[in-house]
C-alpha cells in the first residue's frame, strides 16, 4: 500500500504513523525490541497473538497501576457492602437509627429474635459485593487503561498485520518518536531481522463522523430517556384515575363477594330465587357447635317460660350503642323479668375455681368500664366522663354494679345479668360474641360475690391521687386489694 | 516451525521431560487453523443440527413450562407440604453445582500454574455461564410474580416500601449466584477477546467482521495492551477463586442454615464445594469428549488432558463420600435423635432407593478410575461421568426431599410426588443447556488459541 508515498511522511491523503516490522517466532521478536530500546527509541510497540515472556523489560513497559485501583475499588466496597446492610436493615449506632430517615428509610424487622445488625450474618453479602466491585474495577480498568475499545485502527489496514492474532510478531517505531527517521529506521529493522516491514498509515480522507451522526445520536439519546422519565414522573404523581395495569396481582377474581347479589344469571334470572349470593343454612338444620336449645344455659331464660304480654325478645333488646342515654330512657326495652333464671343453669357448677375464672374473665372485659371492684370507676368510664364534661363526646356513664338496680336480685335475676353481658344493655356492647358461655355465666358468678361483699370504691384514684386509700394500697401486703377482698368464700 | 512430535499417547510421565500438552506437531498457525476451522466449515457436521434441533426441542419444551407456570403459577409443582423445596431447588443446586467447573479450571488452576487447563478451560468456562443461566432459571420462575424479580436486590422503592433481609441464607444466594454469573460472564469474554480478534482477522464475510469486530474492541495484541490484560486475568482469578468457593458455600447455608434435621450441619458448606467441582468437571468431560472427536481436536484436547480431569473426578468423588460418612458419624455421634433418624431414614427410609443411587454413582461408580484405561478411554469416561452427574442430582434430591419429608411434625410427613411440569423442566433444561453450548462451538472459540500459544514450547527450542 502507497508504494509512491514512501519518501514523505505526510500527503494529502494519509499520514505516516510508524513502521511494522514482522518477525516469524517470539525470540526475535525480544531480541529486537531489546535493541530497539538500546538504540533510543521508545515509541515502540510489540504484537503478539499472545504474551511473551521477556518483552515487558526488552519494550521497558512499566508495571500497570491496574492492581492499586483495584484494591482501592475492594476497600470501598468493604463500607458500601457493609452500609448497605446496615443501613437497610434498620441498623442503629447509639441514637441513630436508620428506619427514622425520611428517604427510604431502613425497614427494621425483628427475625428469630436476631440483631438488626450483626456482623457475621453480614460477611457473605459483603464479601459478594467486594467481589463483583473488584471484577467490575479490573475488567473496565484494563480496557481503559488499554485505550480499548478503539474500532478503527490504521494498523487494521496492514494485510500482514492480520496475522498478529494468529502467528507472526511484529514491532512497530511510531513516527512520534524523536529518533524515527524513514530511512535509518526501516534499515536497522532489518538489521534486527525482520521478516518484511510495513507502513502503517492513517487515512486522512474519511477519519471523521458524519456530521449528522452527532445530531442523531443526541437526538436519539434524548428520546430513548423520555419513556423512563415518563415511568419516574407517574410514579411520583398522585391519580384519582387508576394506573396502566399490567399486572392484575388477583386484582379482579372471578368469585363471588359475600353480601352481594348473585351474578350468576340463567335465563335472565338469578341463579337463586333470593338473588343472594350467599346461601342460607337448609331450615332445622344446626351447624357442629351451635345448639343452644337449651335457654337456660345459651340465654338465660326459663326453659318453660312462654312468652304472654311483651314480644320483646331478649335478642331483640341489642344495642347498637350508638343511641344516646335520651333515648334509651325514652323507650325503654318492655321486658317480664320473671322470665329470667334466678339460680345457676344446672350445668354450671358454682365452685371457687368458677368464680376465680370469673374474676379473670371480669379483669379482661368487664373492668375497663366498670372496675376492677365494679364500682363503675374503669379507667375508660374515667376519661369517658372527663370527655364528655367538656363536651367533646357523649358518654353513659358505666354503671357501678352494687348500684342497688344491679344488684336487686328481684329486678336484676342471674339470667338478666348473663343475658345483659351476652346482648348488652343502654350503651354497652354485647359480648357474647367474645366470651363463650360458660365464661359468661362465671363473669355472672364473680359480679354475684362482688355484689355479696358490697365493695365500696377504696379511693377516687382519678381525682385524689393523695388520698389515703391509694397509700393503704401501696403499702403492702398487709392492706388488703379490692380484689383481696372480693375473694369469695362459697 | 516445530518438528513433528511423534508421541501419540502423552499419559505416561516421564521425569526426565514434561509430557507435551498439545500433540500432532502443531505450531502456532495449526493451533489457530484448527481451532478456527471449526468455525470457518461452510457447514457444521450433520450431527451439530441433530444436536442442536433436539435441544432446542427440549428448550421450547422447557419455555412452554415456564409459561404455564407463570400462567398458573408455582402450585403446578409438586412442591407442597411438607415439601416445600421440591424438584426446582435440586434442580437449581444440580447446575449451579456443575458451573463450578469452569472457573476452577480458569482460575484456581491458573493460579497453580497448571498449563493444561489452557486447552480445557475455554469450553469449561463457557460450560459455566451456561449452567448458571440454568441454575438461575429456578430460582427465578419460583418466585411466582416474577415481574417484580427486583424485589430480591435492595432497590430503593416508595411502593415495596421494605428492604431485603440480608440475615437470610436466600438473599446472600441472591448476591452469590448473580456475582458469580457477572464474575464469569466478565473472565470468559475477557479470556475470548484476544481470540475473537483472530476471528476478526481471518473472517471474510461482512456481517461476521462488524460482529466479531465489534466484540474484539480492536485488540491488535499489543505488548503493552497483554501486560495488562495478564495482571488484569491474574487478579479476576484471584477474585473468582475465593468467589466460586463462596458461592456454592453460600449455597449449603440455605440448608445448613435452617434447622431442619439433615440440614443443620456444619459440614455442608466444604462438602457442597466438593460435590460441586465433582459434578462439574463430569459435566466438563461429558461435554468435551464428544466435541473433541466432533472436531478433531485430539491433539488439543488431549487424552492426558481427560486423564488429568478424571483424576480429580475421583479425587473430589471420594471426598463427598468422606462426607457422606461423616454425617453419619456427626449424626450418631451428637447423640440427637432427630439427627440420628434424618440420616437413618435417608439410607434405610422411604427413600432408601435415591439414597443408594447417590451412593453408588458417587462413591463407587468413580473408582473404576483406579484402573488407567478407565480413564484414559473416552467413550468409557462419558459413561462413568453421566453416572456421576446422576448421581450428584441425586445427592441434591436426598438432601431436600428426605428431610422436609420427614420434618419435625410426624403429623406432616409425606411422600413427595412431582408433577409433570417438575420433570419436563428439569429436561427442559437441559434443552437450554445444550443450545446455548450448541451455539457457542459453532460461534465462539472453543479453545483459548492465545493461551494454548502461550504454553506451547516456543519454536526456536526445538
Amino acid at each position: 500500500m502507497a508504494e509512491e508515498n514512501k519518501n514523505s511522511n505526510t500527503d494529502e491523503n494519509s499520514k505516516l504513523i510508524g513502521l511494522v516490522a514482522q518477525f516469524d517466532d517470539p525470540d526475535s521478536l525480544v531480541q529486537a525490541c531489546d535493541q530497539a530500546r538500546q538504540a533510543g527509541y521508545t515509541k515502540t510497540d510489540a504484537f503478539s497473538p499472545f504474551p511473551v515472556h521477556g518483552i515487558d523489560p526488552a519494550l521497558g513497559i512499566k508495571r500497570t497501576i491496574l492492581p492499586f485501583i483495584v484494591l482501592g475499588i475492594a476497600v470501598g466496597a468493604v463500607f458500601i457492602g457493609l452500609g448497605m446492610q446496615w443501613y437497610t436493615n434498620g441498623g442503629s449506632l447509639g441514637e441513630f437509627s436508620t428506619d427514622e430517615s425520611p428517604v427510604f428509610p431502613g425497614y427494621r424487622f425483628k427475625i428469630s429474635g436476631k440483631p438488626y445488625f450483626s456482623l457475621p450474618a453480614n460477611i457473605p453479602v459483603t464479601f459478594e459485593v467486594i467481589v463483583l466491585s473488584s471484577a467490575f474495577a479490573t475488567f473496565f480498568g484494563m480496557w481503559f487503561l488499554n485505550k480499548l475499545p478503539m474500532l478503527s485502527n490504521p494498523l487494521h489496514r496492514i494485510s500482514r498485520f492480520k496475522r498478529a492474532t494468529n502467528d507472526k510478531f511484529f514491532l512497530m517505531i511510531e513516527q512520534a518518536d524523536e529518533q524515527f527517521d524513514r530511512g535509518s529506521t526501516e534499515a536497522q529493522l532489518n538489521e534486527w531481522g525482520a521478516v518484511s516491514i510495513d507502513e502503517c498509515r492513517r487515512d486522512l480522507t474519511d477519519n471523521n463522523l458524519p456530521s449528522w451522526l452527532r445530531l442523531f445520536a443526541l437526538m436519539g439519546a434524548i428520546l430513548l430517556l423520555l419513556p423512563p422519565v415518563a415511568i419516574f414522573r407517574a410514579m411520583g404523581m398522585t391519580s384519582r384515575a387508576p394506573r396502566l395495569h399490567v399486572v392484575p396481582d388477583m386484582d379482579w377474581q372471578d368469585k363471588s363477594k359475600t353480601q352481594t347479589l348473585s351474578p350468576i344469571m340463567m335465563n335472565d334470572r338469578y341463579l337463586f330465587a333470593d338473588e343472594r349470593v350467599m346461601r342460607a343454612p337448609v331450615d332445622g338444620s344446626v351447624a357442629r357447635g351451635q345448639l343452644d336449645a337449651d335457654t337456660e344455659l345459651y340465654q338465660g331464660i326459663k326453659s318453660d317460660y312462654v312468652p304472654t304480654v311483651s314480644l320483646t325478645t331478649p335478642q331483640g333488646s341489642v344495642r347498637t350503642g350508638l343511641g344516646t342515654q335520651d333515648e334509651a330512657e325514652a323507650a325503654p326495652p318492655v321486658e317480664d323479668v320473671s322470665m329470667y333464671i334466678t339460680e345457676f343453669p344446672k350445668e354450671i357448677t358454682v365452685d371457687e375455681a368458677l368464680v376465680k375464672r370469673g374474676q379473670v374473665r371480669f379483669n379482661i372485659y368487664c373492668a375497663a368500664c366498670h372496675g376492677y371492684a365494679a364500682n363503675g370507676d374503669g379507667l375508660v368510664n374515667q376519661r369517658a366522663v372527663a370527655l364528655a364534661a367538656t363536651g367533646k363526646a357523649q358518654w353513659t356513664s358505666a354503671k357501678s354494679l352494687h348500684d342497688a338496680t344491679v344488684s336487686n336480685a328481684e329486678k336484676n335475676p342471674l339470667g338478666r345479668i348473663f343475658e345483659t353481658i351476652s346482648n348488652g344493655r343502654g350503651t354497652m356492647g354485647p359480648y357474647g360474641a367474645q366470651i363463650p358461655t360458660a365464661d359468661r355465666w362465671a363473669i355472672v358468678a364473680y359480679v354475684k360475690a362482688l355484689q355479696e361483699t358490697g365493695i365500696k370504691p377504696v379511693v377516687a384514684v382519678s381525682d385524689d391521687e393523695s388520698g389515703e386509700g391509694s397509700e393503704a394500697n401501696d403499702t403492702g401486703e398487709s392492706a388488703s386489694t379490692p380484689e383481696d377482698k372480693t375473694q369469695p368464700t362459697p | 516451525m516445530a518438528t513433528v512430535n511423534p508421541i501419540l499417547d502423552n499419559t505416561y510421565d516421564d521425569a526426565g521431560e514434561r509430557s507435551p500438552l498439545i500433540l500432532g506437531g502443531l505450531d502456532y498457525a495449526g493451533v489457530t487453523d484448527e481451532v478456527c476451522g471449526i468455525w470457518e466449515a461452510d457447514k457444521p457436521p450433520k450431527i451439530w443440527f441433530v444436536v442442536l434441533g433436539a435441544a432446542i426441542s427440549l428448550l421450547m419444551v422447557l419455555g412452554g413450562c415456564v409459561g404455564h407456570l407463570l400462567m398458573d403459577g408455582v402450585g403446578v409443582w409438586g412442591n407442597n407440604n411438607p415439601a416445600y423445596w421440591g424438584w426446582p431447588i435440586v434442580n437449581f443446586v444440580f447446575w449451579v453445582g456443575i458451573g463450578h467447573a469452569g472457573t476452577l479450571i480458569s482460575a484456581i488452576l491458573f493460579l497453580f500454574r497448571q498449563n493444561w487447563r489452557t486447552s480445557i478451560n475455554r469450553a469449561a468456562e463457557a460450560m459455566t455461564i451456561f449452567a448458571v443461566v440454568c441454575a438461575g432459571l429456578f430460582p427465578g420462575v419460583h418466585i411466582g410474580r416474577v415481574w417484580v424479580f427486583y424485589w430480591l436486590f435492595p432497590i430503593p422503592t416508595e411502593h415495596l416500601a421494605m428492604w431485603p433481609n440480608f440475615r437470610s441464607p436466600l438473599l446472600w444466594d441472591v448476591f452469590a449466584v448473580s456475582t458469580y454469573a457477572t464474575v464469569s460472564i466478565l473472565f470468559w469474554y475477557m479470556g475470548m477477546v484476544p481470540d475473537i480478534a483472530t476471528f476478526r482477522d481471518r473472517c471474510t464475510t461482512k456481517i461476521g467482521k462488524f460482529v466479531y469486530g465489534l466484540l474484539s474492541l480492536g485488540w491488535t495484541g499489543s505488548a503493552r495492551a497483554w501486560h495488562r490484560y495478564e495482571i488484569a486475568y491474574t487478579i479476576l482469578a484471584a477474585l473468582a477463586t475465593p468467589l466460586v468457593l463462596s458461592v456454592h458455600t453460600i449455597v449449603s447455608f440455605d440448608f445448613a442454615v435452617s434447622q431442619v434435621p439433615g440440614w443443620h450441619t456444619t459440614i455442608f458448606p466444604p462438602y457442597f464445594v466438593a460435590g460441586a467441582i465433582f459434578s462439574g468437571f463430569a459435566m466438563v468431560v461429558t461435554l468435551l469428549v464428544p466435541v473433541r472427536k466432533l472436531y478433531g481436536l485430539e491433539n488439543l484436547i488431549t487424552i492426558r488432558h481427560l486423564e488429568n480431569m478424571n483424576k480429580i473426578i475421583m479425587a473430589t468423588g471420594m471426598m463427598v463420600g468422606t462426607a457422606y460418612g461423616i454425617e453419619f458419624f456427626i449424626a450418631w455421634y451428637s447423640g440427637v435423635p432427630y439427627e440420628s433418624y434424618a440420616f437413618y431414614n435417608r439410607a434405610f427410609g422411604n427413600y432408601w432407593w435415591a439414597y443408594w443411587i447417590m451412593v453408588s454413582c458417587n462413591v463407587m461408580i468413580p473408582q473404576v478410575f483406579w484402573i488407567k484405561w478407565c480413564r484414559t478411554t473416552p467413550w468409557f469416561m462419558v459413561i462413568i461421568c453421566v453416572f456421576v452427574n446422576i448421581g450428584m442430582w441425586f445427592e441434591r434430591f436426598v438432601i431436600t426431599i428426605t428431610s422436609l419429608c420427614r420434618d419435625f411434625v410426624p403429623s406432616s410427613w409425606a411422600y413427595f410426588h412431582p408433577t409433570w411440569v417438575d420433570i419436563l423442566m428439569l429436561i427442559g433444561s437441559f434443552g437450554l443447556f445444550f443450545t446455548l453450548f450448541t451455539l457457542f462451538c459453532r460461534f465462539l472459540p472453543v479453545i483459548a488459541m492465545a493461551e494454548v500459544k502461550g504454553v506451547m514450547p516456543r519454536p526456536k527450542d526445538h
